[in-house]
């Protein structure tokens, strides 16, 4: 992939995802601004192929965004405080979800519509739960 | 459980080394050493046994104390 883990580091109080920490993270960060400022400037391209070169684009931020935080060199009292905070910001996400689709189903039922539930929730409900249920799996092997 | 305490403020000190070097030869960071000096982390075994090795002591037992 193009960023490299050492020119970052993980976001802990302002969400999730990654901050420069080197200069090279920053022009890392301004050369993909810069590209996707002068695709969507290039004469003579039509929106539609705009658009994509821009979705692209994103899609490789995107990508290589996950490939550095998947390699963040972490210590261990480093990773212990990164999987409580993520622990911890699950378990408020998820209370939410379930007190929303609670309230989706009391609303469905009072309006007589039981499919007002929103299909995005019990999706990553149902995602959620696959991937614990397979890091548990392959933990519970491993040691 | 058990609560650890350790020596590795004056180990360091008596070899002249900065928290960051000594970090650095454990391969953790600045803020884990802090944290290790002031009784507020447990460490693994393995960064135990690590940081007794750059102290020069023989035996995690010279470096850490359980009580």
């Amino acid at each position: 992939m193009i960023g490299q883990p050492q020119w970052f580091n993980r976001r802990k109080y302002g969400g999730w995802g990654l901050y420069p920490k080197t200069k090279e993270g920053w022009y890392y960060v301004l050369g993909f601004i810069a590209l996707m400022a002068i695709s969507q400037s290039i004469p003579g391209i039509s929106q539609e192929t705009k658009l994509y070169v821009l979705m692209g684009l994103a899609l490789l931020l995107i990508a290589d965004t996950m490939h550095i935080m998947a390699n963040l060199k972490l210590d261990e009292r480093e990773k212990i405080h990164e999987a409580i905070a993520e622990r911890n910001a699950l378990w408020a996400m998820i209370f939410i979800l379930a007190a929303g689709v609670a309230y989706q189903i009391a609303s469905g039922i009072v309006a007589n519509d039981i499919l007002a539930i929103d299909p995005v929730i019990i999706i990553a409900l149902i995602g959620a739960l696959i991937v614990k249920a397979g890091t548990n799996f392959y933990l519970d092997k491993k040691d | 459980m058990a609560k650890i305490t350790n020596k590795i403020f004056d180990l360091r000190k008596n070899l002249g080394l900065t928290q960051e070097s000594l970090a650095e030869k454990v391969g953790v960071t600045r803020q884990t050493i802090i944290s290790l000096e002031q009784n507020r982390y447990n460490p693994s075994l393995a960064l135990a046994h690590d940081i007794s090795q750059v102290l020069n002591q023989k035996k995690i037992e010279d470096v850490f104390f359980f009580s």
